[in-house]
Order: structure tokens, then C-alpha cells, then sequence
């Protein structure tokens, strides 16, 4: 079944109607939105109940198991049952700041999408900086964690909102670095680039030892600190800090939050299989279905390393990014570059 | 402190409801940033004047009234008062009884031990050892439940040796857990111990000297991590402990590393413990020949056993004319632990004020009585 | 770092240990200690207890109720039992005092209200929830025939009373002996508390419980009457 075709059929009838060229680019630009969104709902609804099985399962327990064949439908319920919750806003609060604050996290967190190749033509547009348009819009979530922090008038939230946007803005840097170093090998920041230089397996990024391996354990540490999980999860310690910047959020707004984080998730998964594990490419099964496929792993990589994982103090965590990480990723970006230059490993 | 810059130091509330603090306790804390100036413990929350009560009830009655008194380690509580009391009334406990004591005590310091491990565990971030802690501590909480009936406060050591025998069915049970348990605790010692966040987590996180430990009278796995080798079960020993073979885990720097090592070491020798116990268990009476309403003669006496979060004492006081005692005093472990928490926690942040209190091992109940 | 992984990821193997409640429930082991229940006999149907208030004496909550009424030959007869769920601490120290195997904690441990006044029982609701519980009736104790007791010569007296329940605490019996309970005690006082299973004892001495002689362990409750002296 070909999605890719699907899409170019009814974009070929849309053109046919003959509405003239600036209403077909914004029918097609609202239907690519609306299936985008509607897709990472059901994504995002999907990973919420799958990280409580999975650490169910980590746990030797079973998770939810009434709420439809083994609870799949628990996520709906617990959604309809934020939506009845009072929203509830402190009346010192700072109340445009308030207000913004989770939804700024929530568009950061889907607007990323758009530069998402989820199979072989499958991409809602092919940016020629795609990386660079990602790695951009992802730094938006800092600006919401602040105004969480912040607009709440309240001493942890705003303690958690400072120790979460030193966090964040501190692994940026580690991240872009890792990626940089594919970027060299592929030379060029467009994502369906990236992902057609790996056309082969032995091509991936993360085989292409010595800098690929690396480039690929920085980039997963700098992501799980980058979407607040554990080990980095400080700004929503809940042993410490009680639930941190999204102390005074209820409702609808902390189901913004709470689902934006999960879309981040699958976000940086995502990334992390287009740049490093080939993308959509491989044998027999539709593209989009690899690509799912390499994105649940790397999620269940993630999974797994909040439910082993004890957290990092903060001083630590800045203290690791700073002082080995951003110096490795460094090395590593140099060695590629040398790699690439030298004609060595260039297969 | 950076030069030029005015910082001011505010005052946050790690109030009685929160997620770590072991039951309610109430810190107050003068921070600068996210250091710890000053901090002040607030206590009082759990108060439910078991000193008193125990005023008013028979000896035999007190001993359901300490169960409550530290209910993680009941066993141990039971066996406190008991002993004082046969001290005072001079009755002897037949040997049957003895070992089944000394079995059930140290099941439930392991039990104890699990339950500090998971929430230090959960205290730092990692969630998985709590469940793993818990379901190894469903199996001894089973083993109880099927000896005396309960799984929380046993009310099972009495004055004079103990309430029931054992069932037949304990016997395998517990020869079953004492198989897997040390192959249970390297698991867990594989998930934290040599884990490097864990152990930057706790390595050289609050220090306590030796003599600030004695000094505020800190006694138990916290005395033990900073080097000094007190052990009630060794010093002064109580029951039938000297019939046994066991050693005594010290540490060596007195910060939350050595203690988490030295509580893991316990939960070995522990077992150790109820194996030779088992092996050498007699058979004979459970219960020694005491009179229904007995009356201690007047004196004052003060009996102590060693806890799994220090050293557990009653002072209980007789006027020799009714058969309720006139004073009990319960001293536990923990608040000693707390008091000496204000000193250790100055400088540090405010996620290693968790990890301290996490690796005292402080509960309220013991605290607040 | 990785062998930590691999442990915790080793468990998603395993099967669960949990259990899912209401569907699925857990076996209780049978001394488990649940509500309080009034245990009737099991051919006539009638409750096997005989008014001897020691339950309520032994009860450290003071949990239990006793009300009761006086016939011409001053024995008691049980008008109602009440039992304070809500207070109750399920010791079991209720169900080791009874001699006659008329109160028992059963196993059940579900019995949640809405309000705090259905938590206090009454004598119906008892002998009905207690009706299938399973139990070992206490054999009825003939009085032990009068002997003595093997105390040390020094001692002759003391055993004269052996037919009689323990000894007072301030008024002996026996005038001759005082009743010294520094030592290790006498034959014909009680234990503190009957262990059930060796309902036959294992001390010969052991005298019978009259049931009309409260006597043992005090109450709590400052307003419960003084035991031995001003009853019967």
C-alpha cells in the first residue's frame, strides 16, 4: 500500500479542480496539518499507554488491564478526565505568561513535523536546512519551560523551571554537535539526504565506526536530557521538587504539557532513526512502517532508561555536559570531518 | 557566593506532605540558591501518644500498643517491651521461643532493610528496585502472615516467649527464601551499587564523622558506616544472640555510599543469621509460665535491642502496686538521626538533603511516637 | 551502566506477581486476622459464648462491648455484643483470652462502609458473618481434681487454692502465702495468654476457667469494673 501515491493522487485532484494555486497550497497545507496532528495524537496517546506498560512489565506487574483488552484505552480516560478538571489558576499568578506557557510547549512540540520524513515521499515539506530548521524549533520548549516556571508565582516551580532551562539550553550544544557530525558525512542538512546516503545497512550512521557509535550515545544522552526524562528528569523531580515547573497546572493545561512531552519524545526517536538508523529505508515492508518500527525502538531504548536509571543532581548534570561531553562531541566532530576529508571508511 | 552580586536566601517549606520525607516531617529550609544554609526539622505530625497509652494498659495490652510505636520493625518493638518486662518479673523464656524470636526479629530486620532500600531507591529517581524490594519483602510479609495472622504489626512476641508456633508449611517456605534472597540482593546490588550516577549520587554525600555521631548519640547502620563498631547483638548481647555467627559490616568514610553498603551487607548477614537459627531450632513450650495479671515489683529498668535503624529502647518504670506500668519511655533509633540531620545537610543541595534523609533511614513513627 | 539495564530488562521476561484483585483474589493463610466474629455452635446454632467478659478485659482498644443481664442465681446472661470495627486492632488478643471458642478473627477483611456507625457490630451481624467460619470448639474443662501442685517444700501452702483462678493480686486467697511475683510464678496461675493450640496444655496444673470469675488481665478503660472483687 502506497501511501506516497495516495497523497500525489489526491493532490493531483485537488490541482484538477482548477481553484487557482493559492487556494490549492492551503487546502493541501491545512489537510497536511490536520493529518499530522491527528496522527501524533493518536502517537502520543499510543506512547502514554505504552510507557506504563512497559514499566509494568520492567516492574514485574501488569499495568492497567480494565480499561479495554489490556487498557489500551486508558490513555482516553485519563485524557476525558483532564478535560472535566477544574482549571484551576492561581490568583497571584502571572496570567498571560500562565496562559501561554503550555501552549508555546505544545506547538514547539508539534511543529517540528514538519520536516519529518515518515516514509519515501512522505514528508509534508523537504526543507534544504530541514536538520537545522529541527534543531531550532526544538529550543522553543525552553522558552515554555521558563514561562511555567515563572507565571506560577510559586518558589519550586520557578526553582524547576530555572534548573530545566539551564538543562536544556546546556545539552543543545551536544546534540547539534553529534548531529553535525552526520551532517559532514552527508553533506547536506536536508533530511531526505540524509536518509538516501544510507541506503545500505552497513551505510548507517551508527555503524560507521569510529565516530558513528558516538556521535549515536551523545546524541541519545543529549535527547533524554533534552525531553526532561530520566536520568535528567530534575525539573519534574517528583521525590524533590514535587512535579516542578507544572506544580500549579491542572487540567487541560497539564495535559498539554504532559502530552507535549511525549511528542518529544517520539520526536528526537524520530530524528535519531532518520539520521542514524537508516530512516525509512529497508527491505520488504513499506517505508513508513520502518520507520515506525526504528522509531519505537529507539522510544523503548528511552523507556527503558527511565525505569533503570537513578536522576542526576543538577551540578552534575552540567557538570557532565559541559566539561566530557561537549569536549567528545568536539573530538568526534573533528574526526569526521577528517574521515570524510581523507576518503577514509567512505564507503 | 559570586562577588558583586546581591543573592538573597529564601525560605522554602519541604513541607509534611511530600513525596520523600518518610512520613511527615516538616523541614524548614534557608536556602541560597540551591544550597542549604540552614535547615530546622519540624516534628510533631505522627504524635499519637503511645507513652500514654501505654499508661493505662496491662503489660500484656502495651505489647499490641508497641507494635505501632516503629511499625516497619514491630517485631522488634514487641520484643523490647517483652524483654524489659521478664527482666523485671524474672520469668524465663524457653529455648523453642527464644529461637523463634531471634528468627522472627531478623526476618523482619531484612524486611525492614527492603523497604529502606526501595525508597532510596525511589527517593533518587530510579523506580524500578522499589517494586523489586517489595516483592521480595511480599514473601517474608507471607511468612508472617501464616505464623501469627497479621503483616504489619504482629503483636507475636509476648511476655514470657511467643503468641503461636510456627505452621508446617514455614518450614519450606522459608528455607525457599533463603535460597533465592542472596541471589535477590546481588540483583539489586547489579542495578544500584556500581552504578556511576548512583554512586555520584552518594559518594562523599554527607559525611558523618565518628564523633558526631556518638556525640549526638546516632546509633545503628549510620554508626556503623563511619567506622565505629557498635553492635547491640555483639556489645551487649541480648536473647540467644551469642550462640550465632555472623559479622558486622563497618564502613569506613560515614557518607550515604557507606551507609547504603553497610544496610545491603546487613541484609546478608541477616540471613545468615536465620539459617543458623533454623538449623539449630529446639523443640519445646513457646511460652514460659507467667501469671495473668503479674505485677513487676517497683523499679525502673531499661532494656534495648539493636534495630535495623538503631538502637531501640524502652525505660519502663513500676510502682510495684498496679499491673500497669507508671511510665514507658520508647527511644528510637530514628530521632536521633533526624537531629543529627540539620548538621550533615548545611552546604549540600536540595537533592542530597533526600538522599541523606533517605540513607539515615529516619521514620516519623519512631520519631514522634 | 549496562549490566544495570540488562537486570531490570531481564524481569520483562518474567511473569507478574500481581495479582488483579477483584477478579482474582489471594488464599489467606487461616490464622490470618481479620474482622472479629462470634463463633456459634455448630449443631445447636447457639453462640458458644458464656458472658465471661474476659474478652472485654483483654482488649487494648477497649473495642468490645458486653452488655448483660443478671438472673436470680447471679449468672450473667448476654444481652449484646458490640464490637467497635472502626476502633478494633485486630490484635487477636480477644480471641486467645476466650476459653470457649466463642470469638475468633476470621479472615475476612472486606467489609468497608460508607459510615462510621455501620462499622459498629452488634451481636446479629456477628454470629451471621461468623456463622461459616471454621473453627476447633474447645473442649469443656472438668474442674482438676484438687492435688498438689510440684512446688518446693518451702512452699506447702501455696497450692491450696488449686482449684480457684489466679491469685489476687493485693488479697491472696491463701492468707499464709504471699504471693511473691518476683519468682518465677506458681502452678495454679494462668498463662497471660492461651495459646490455642495446645488447648489440652501443656502445664498439668493448669486449673480451669471458672466462668463466673473474671479475674486476669485489667482493663484499659478506667470506668470497667474492678476485676475478682465486686463481681458475683
Amino acid at each position: 500500500m502506497e501511501i506516497a501515491g495516495i497523497f500525489k493522487y489526491l493532490f493531483e485532484r485537488l490541482e484538477a479542480t482548477g481553484l487557482g494555486q493559492p487556494w490549492v497550497d492551503l487546502i493541501s497545507l491545512v489537510a497536511a496539518a490536520v493529518i499530522v496532528f491527528g496522527f501524533l495524537s493518536v502517537v502520543a496517546l499510543f506512547l502514554v499507554w505504552l510507557e506504563r506498560k512497559v514499566s509494568a512489565h520492567y516492574q514485574q506487574r501488569l499495568g492497567p488491564m480494565r480499561t479495554g483488552w489490556h487498557g489500551w484505552l486508558q490513555t482516553i480516560a485519563d485524557a476525558v478526565k483532564l478535560l472535566q478538571k477544574e482549571d484551576i489558576i492561581p490568583s497571584t499568578a502571572d496570567r498571560p505568561v500562565y496562559f501561554w506557557a503550555p501552549i508555546i510547549a505544545f506547538v514547539a512540540a508539534f511543529a517540528v513535523y514538519v520536516v519529518m520524513p515518515f516514509g519515501d515521499g512522505l514528508i509534508v515539506s523537504d526543507l534544504n536546512i530541514g536538520i537545522l530548521f529541527i534543531l531550532a524549533i526544538t529550543t522553543f520548549t525552553i522558552i515554555s519551560l521558563l514561562m511555567a516556571g515563572w507565571g506560577s508565582n510559586n518558589k519550586y516551580a520557578l526553582m524547576g523551571g530555572m534548573r530545566s532551562a539551564a538543562q536544556v539550553v546546556s545539552y543543545e550544544v551536544p546534540m547539534v554537535i553529534s548531529v553535525l557530525a552526520v551532517i559532514v558525512f552527508a553533506g547536506s542538512l536536508s533530511m531526505v539526504d540524509i536518509v538516501e546516503s544510507q541506503a545500505k545497512i552497513y551505510q548507517w550512521y551508527i555503524f560507521r565506526v569510529p565516530f558513528g557509535p558516538i556521535a549515536f550515545i551523545m546524541y541519545i544522552i543529549a535527547a533524554t536530557a533534552e525531553t526532561n526524562r530520566t536520568p535528567f528528569d530534575l525539573p519534574e523531580a517528583e521525590q524533590e521538587l514535587i512535579a516542578g515547573f507544572n506544580i500549579e497546572y491542572s487540567g487541560m493545561k497539564f495535559a498539554m504539557f504532559f502530552l507535549a512531552e511525549f511528542v518529544n519524545m517520539f520526536t528526537v526517536s524520530a530524528i535519531g532513526a532518520t539520521i542514524f538508523l537508516g530512516g525509512w529505508q529497508g527491505p520488504w515492508l513499506p517505508s513508513w512502517v520502518w520507520f515506525l518500527v526504528k522509531t519505537m525502538a529507539l522510544v523503548f531504548v528511552f523507556m527503558a532508561f527511565r525505569w533503570t536509571y537513578p536522576r542526576l543532581r543538577v551540578d552534575h548534570l552540567m557538570e557532565f555536559a559541559w566539561k566530557y561531553l561537549i569536549p567528545l562531541g568536539f573530538a568526534n566532530l573533528i574526526l569526521a570531518g577528517l574521515m570524510k576529508s581523507s576518503g577514509w571508511f567512505n564507503w | 557566593m559570586s562577588k558583586g552580586l546581591r543573592t538573597e536566601e529564601f525560605t522554602i517549606n519541604m513541607g509534611p506532605v511530600h513525596p520523600s520525607t518518610h512520613g511527615v516531617c516538616r523541614f524548614l529550609l534557608t536556602m541560597d540558591g540551591e544550597v542549604v544554609v540552614k535547615a530546622e526539622p519540624v516534628i510533631g505530625y505522627l504524635h499519637r501518644a503511645l507513652e500514654k497509652i501505654c499508661e493505662n494498659r496491662t503489660y500484656a495490652q502495651c505489647i499490641p500498643v508497641m507494635d505501632r510505636f516503629e511499625y516497619c520493625t514491630s517485631m522488634s518493638c514487641n520484643m523490647v517491651l517483652a524483654l524489659a518486662v521478664e527482666k523485671m518479673a524474672k520469668i524465663e523464656v524457653p529455648e523453642r521461643a527464644e529461637y523463634l524470636r531471634v528468627i522472627m526479629l531478623e526476618l523482619n530486620r531484612i524486611a525492614s532493610h527492603l523497604i529502606w532500600f526501595g525508597t532510596t531507591a525511589l527517593d533518587l529517581g530510579a523506580i524500578t528496585p522499589f517494586l523489586y524490594g517489595f516483592r521480595e519483602r511480599e514473601d517474608i510479609l507471607d511468612l508472617f502472615e501464616m505464623t501469627c495472622g497479621q503483616r504489619l504489626t504482629y503483636n507475636y512476641i509476648r511476655i514470657g516467649g511467643v503468641a503461636k508456633d510456627i505452621p508446617p508449611e514455614f518450614t519450606p517456605k522459608l528455607k525457599k527464601f533463603l535460597d533465592i534472597i542472596d541471589g535477590k540482593i546481588d540483583d539489586y546490588e547489579k542495578v544500584l551499587t556500581y552504578n556511576p550516577i548512583f554512586i555520584t549520587r552518594n559518594k562523599d554525600i554527607g559525611i558523618l564523622t565518628p564523633e558526631m555521631a556518638l556525640g549526638y548519640g546516632v546509633s545503628g547502620p549510620a554508626l556503623r558506616a563511619s567506622g565505629v563498631k557498635f553492635d547491640l547483638r555483639r556489645d551487649d548481647p541480648y536473647s540467644i544472640y551469642d550462640r550465632f555467627k555472623f559479622n558486622i559490616p563497618i564502613g569506613q568514610n560515614g557518607d550515604c555510599y557507606d551507609r547504603y553498603q553497610v544496610r545491603m551487607q546487613e541484609m546478608r548477614e541477616s540471613a545468615e543469621i536465620v539459617r543458623q537459627a533454623l538449623a539449630q531450632l529446639p523443640e519445646g513450650d513457646i511460652m514460659g509460665r507467667v501469671s495473668r495479671a503479674f505485677k513487676a515489683p517497683a523499679c525502673e529498668i531499661y532494656s534495648r535491642i539493636e534495630n535495623s535503624r538503631g538502637e531501640m529502647g524502652v525505660y519502663v518504670q513500676s510502682d510495684g502496686k498496679s499491673k500497669k506500668p507508671l511510665r514507658l519511655k520508647m527511644r528510637g533509633g530514628s530521632y536521633n538521626q533526624l537531629q543529627v540531620m540539620p548538621e550533615l545537610i548545611k552546604g549540600l543541595k536540595v537533592a542530597d538533603v533526600v538522599a541523606v534523609m533517605a540513607s539515615l533511614d529516619i521514620i516519623m513513627p519512631e520519631v514522634d511516637r | 551502566m549496562f549490566i544495570g539495564l540488562f537486570t531490570t530488562s531481564k524481569h520483562l521476561t518474567r511473569r507478574h506477581v500481581t495479582i488483579q484483585y477483584p477478579t482474582e483474589r489471594w488464599t489467606m493463610p487461616e490464622r490470618s486476622r481479620g474482622i472479629v466474629v462470634l463463633l456459634s455452635d455448630k449443631e445447636t446454632g447457639e453462640l458458644n459464648c458464656t458472658t465471661c467478659l474476659l474478652c472485654q478485659r483483654t482488649c487494648p482498644s477497649a473495642a468490645i462491648t458486653i452488655e448483660y443481664e443478671k438472673d436470680e442465681k447471679n449468672k450473667r446472661h448476654l444481652k449484646d455484643f458490640i464490637v467497635n470495627n472502626a476502633i478494633c486492632c485486630y490484635c487477636g488478643m480477644c480471641e486467645e483470652a476466650c476459653n470457649f471458642a466463642a470469638i475468633k478473627l476470621a479472615t475476612k477483611y472486606e467489609f468497608s462502609t460508607l459510615n462510621r456507625d455501620d462499622l459498629i457490630w452488634h451481636k446479629d451481624k456477628l454470629q451471621e458473618v461468623g456463622r461459616n467460619v471454621p473453627y476447633t470448639p474447645k473442649p469443656k474443662k472438668k474442674p482438676a481434681p484438687k492435688r498438689p501442685a510440684p512446688e518446693p517444700a518451702d512452699k506447702p501452702d501455696e497450692n491450696k487454692s488449686a482449684a480457684a483462678a489466679a491469685p489476687q493480686s493485693d488479697k491472696p486467697r491463701n492468707p499464709d502465702t504471699v504471693t511473691d511475683t518476683t519468682e518465677a510464678p506458681a502452678a495454679p496461675t494462668e498463662k497471660t495468654t492461651v495459646n490455642p493450640d495446645a488447648v489440652s496444655g501443656t502445664d498439668p496444673d493448669k486449673t480451669p476457667e471458672k466462668p463466673d470469675d473474671p479475674s486476669g488481665a485489667r482493663s484499659d478503660k478506667n470506668d470497667e469494673p474492678e476485676p475478682g472483687r465486686e463481681a458475683s
